[in-house]
């Protein structure tokens, strides 16, 4: 009995390890195509067939890579973290500005600066946003690609509201937003607001420094709660509470910001570059232009958001992947990607070539990039960045005053920071 | 057995002398010809073997690895490190206001749902239960929504949600405020719970449905006879037959509402809810183990909550056992 016992366990173990084998790793034969994979998001099916336009000059010029893109489409850093952590991460993808700084300290990408070469220029990019990609003197991305907020603002509206020039102060706004609040078909109900606001950090922290306020110190702690933060809040929360001209995208039954604007629910909007081919699309009958956002505290601010391609370290093709990356940073790529109008040239020379600066829409985008704030601040950010939602919100509907809201949403965020460590 | 036989007769005359392995296996094989007592329980086991290796591999093992790592904090994203922590975790929790918020939200929504599901439930059943007409109609439409993906439902209730939605319309029609269902922090729970109780209250209906019509008529004649009205026969004779089941329908009922996740995550985009509103539980496991990768706070979480559960449906058990010990 023990015996067969005994040469019952045998059985199962040899083939247990027979069948576990069979299934084993082919080695990839490294011999002429290499396959590369990339991952990124898209916004819209447009974006994608640009994209794919730009993949596929690459590919007629380098013939021995193919590459696969990979879109995935929602909640896209908490896929590419699973993937990383499994190892099933694409060999380049998209990193956004905003998440960059966690994923460089944790070393997860491949630095770049072995490949670069002189003739690439990487003195040809924007340095501010190129900056934003580097970490203790190693670059780990290149940007691909930028856009800042601009001020849309509905022509019709402005013009039948008598108003004819453009409100170069946030004073000067809130008047305009309370002029263009308006009851058209007189129903009791307010048909067209004047300003539409988007209540999250991304949107405000050069408000919240205008005045001097800072959004975080050198150890990553919040800071943002200080009467000078909210010297500069103060007014998107009156604009929402007293002169009720202005409105988030839920009190009017959107999703966004841009589907508020195209639908003419407000007047006036602070949106992306990413807006213009969606009203192409969208709303082709839209009247409507950009502005520079109007001073606060006499001083000019806006946001910049940026992307860059990045190298998995556990890419097995690195230098196929930094062909790649090469040419979509390059400057034939980036032209051909960014001329879709999606988002800006981070190259300078590339920007100038298309002419963006003088474009009548795009203008007040790269007249921005000078002084912009950059989205990004160190790897407790997104932590912060929940808190400081959640309680604006609040503050935002009135249920706590705003220094006692920012205050809450600090604490709470440096006391998640300081548990985590 | 003919197979077994054949193998055996070419292991006999020494086919398989040559490949010493093979012949081994058919040993094996066929010592099952046999029925013994002691190679009964073994077939038993070597049957059961894949489901047990499976089950093994991918219930009990992430079981108990999460229980272990309760204790540890894990570090996932490049180099990956594990340090023990100890009650670290325990103390953490015990300081954090997002799952005091968490705990609280999921605590209000399994207090609200479960009775009004359960009731809901109930009343139905006893509709379906009487002799209508088109019975079998009804039935098929009010179980509808329980087969329904619970992601397909949140994205319609939230079209129904929207601020000039069907809802808000309906309720300007007949002359009630609007509100902003999917916006205000003090409304959004309320909205998940009402979609949640739409789709859940048939599934309990059907088993309520199922318990009635095992209830012999003759009891209620005899009761008719007595003169017993409709009430006395309801109170007297229908709820105390359907105890159990109502015991199992609440227990089921605080189970599936403790764990609430997936209309939430939809409803708040995976964050919340404005203002932590919709946060749950389970929501709030999902964003430390996904979204901020700190895996061993989370499995404590998943851990305590684990334990809430256990002791809720023990309470349970002790106030039901009581009530049909008198």
């Amino acid at each position: 009995m023990h015996k067969k016992l005994l040469l019952f366990v045998a059985l199962y173990l040899v083939s247990l390890i027979t069948f576990t084998g069979c299934s084993a790793v082919k080695p990839t034969a490294e011999n002429d195509i290499v396959t590369i994979r990339l991952s990124g998001w898209t916004a819209n099916p447009n974006e994608r067939q640009q994209l794919q336009e730009v993949l596929n000059k690459f590919t007629a010029k380098h013939q021995h890579i193919k590459v696969k893109y990979e879109a995935i489409a929602d909640q896209y850093m908490d896929v590419m973290k699973t993937r990383l952590i499994g190892g099933t991460a694409a060999d380049v993808f998209y990193l956004d500005a905003f998440e960059a700084p966690a994923f460089m300290k944790y070393g997860v990408l491949e630095p770049l600066d072995s490949y670069i070469q002189p003739e690439f220029n990487l003195g040809d990019f924007s340095s501010r946003l190129l900056s934003a990609f580097q970490y203790q003197s190693h670059t780990y991305g290149l940007p691909k690609d930028f856009s800042t907020l601009a001020l849309f603002y509905n022509q019709q509206a402005l013009s039948a509201a008598g108003i004819s020039e453009l409100p170069q102060t946030w004073s000067q706004l809130r008047s305009y937003a309370k002029k263009l609040t308006i009851d058209k078909n007189k129903d009791g109900k307010i048909d067209q607001y004047g300003f539409g606001i988007s209540p999250e950090l991304a949107r405000q922290v050069f408000m919240i420094k205008a005045y001097g306020g800072e959004l975080v110190n050198a150890k990553g702690k919040a800071t943002f709660a200080s009467k000078k933060a909210v010297k500069g809040l103060q007014i998107l929360v009156d604009m929402y509470r007293q002169d009720k001209s202005t409105v988030q995208p839920s009190d009017v039954g959107t999703t966004s910001g841009i589907e508020m604007f195209g639908q003419g629910k407000v007047a006036m909007v602070i949106e992306g570059a990413w807006a213009i081919p969606y009203f192409q699309d969208t709303f082709p009958q839209l009247q409507y232009s950009t502005t520079e956002l109007p001073k606060i505290n006499n001083k000019k601010g806006t946001m910049a958001f940026t992307v860059a391609y990045v190298m998995n370290k556990q890419s097995q093709h690195k230098q196929a992947a930094w062909e790649l990356i090469k040419y979509l940073t390059g400057k034939e790529g980036m032209k051909s990607w960014t001329k879709g109008g999606f988002a800006l040239p981070t190259r300078e020379s590339v920007a100038a070539e298309l002419g963006y600066d003088n474009h009548p829409l795009y203008a007040p985008f790269i007249a921005g990039a000078d002084y912009a704030t950059i989205w990004q601040a160190g790897e407790t950010l997104p932590t912060i960045l929940t808190n400081f939602n959640n309680q604006f919100i609040s503050a935002l509907l009135g249920e706590q005053p705003l220094l006692n809201a920012l205050e809450i949403a600090q604490a709470t965020a440096n006391k998640e920071i300081a548990l985590a460590e | 057995m003919h197979l077994f036989d054949f193998l055996q007769s070419l292991n006999f005359i020494g086919l398989l002398r040559v490949y010493p392995r093979l012949s081994a296996v058919i040993d094996i094989l066929t010592m099952f010809n046999n029925p013994r007592k002691d190679d009964t329980a073994l077939t038993g086991y070597i049957f059961m073997a894949p489901a047990i290796v499976i089950l093994g591999i991918f219930l009990l093992l992430p079981i108990i690895m999460a229980v272990v790592l309760a204790f540890y904090k894990v570090q996932l994203l490049g180099d990956v490190s594990l340090s023990f922590r100890g009650l670290r975790n325990l103390l953490r929790m015990m300081v954090d206001n997002r799952v005091a918020i968490a705990l609280k939200n999921t605590a209000e929504y399994v207090v609200i749902v479960v009775p009004i599901q359960t009731t809901l439930a109930l009343a139905l059943a006893l509709i379906l239960n009487s002799q209508i007409k088109a019975k079998n109609f009804f039935r098929v439409i009010l179980f509808l929504p329980t087969v329904t993906s619970s992601a397909v439902l949140t994205l319609i209730f939230m079209w129904i949600y929207n601020s000039n939605g069907l809802l808000n319309h309906f309720l300007n029609f007949i002359g009630l405020p609007t509100y902003n269902w999917l916006g205000d922090p003090n409304v959004a729970l309320n909205a998940i719970m009402i979609m949640n109780i739409w789709s859940t209250a048939p599934l309990y209906m059907v088993i309520f449905l199922a318990a009635l019509q095992d209830i012999p008529d003759s009891i209620y004649e005899a009761a008719t006879i007595d003169g017993a009205s409709w009430w006395d026969k309801f109170f007297l004779i229908t709820l105390p037959f359907l105890k159990p089941v109502t015991f199992f329908i609440v227990v089921m009922g605080i189970i599936g509402t403790f764990q609430l996740f997936d209309q939430s995550y939809i409803f708040s985009g995976g964050s919340g809810g404005p203002n932590n509103s919709t946060l749950t539980v389970v929501l709030l496991i999902y964003q430390y183990a996904f979204k901020t990768l700190d895996i061993g706070y989370a499995a404590a979480l998943a851990l305590m909550l684990a334990l809430v559960i256990m002791i809720v449906t023990l309470i349970q058990r002790y106030l039901f056992k009581e009530e049909s010990a008198t």
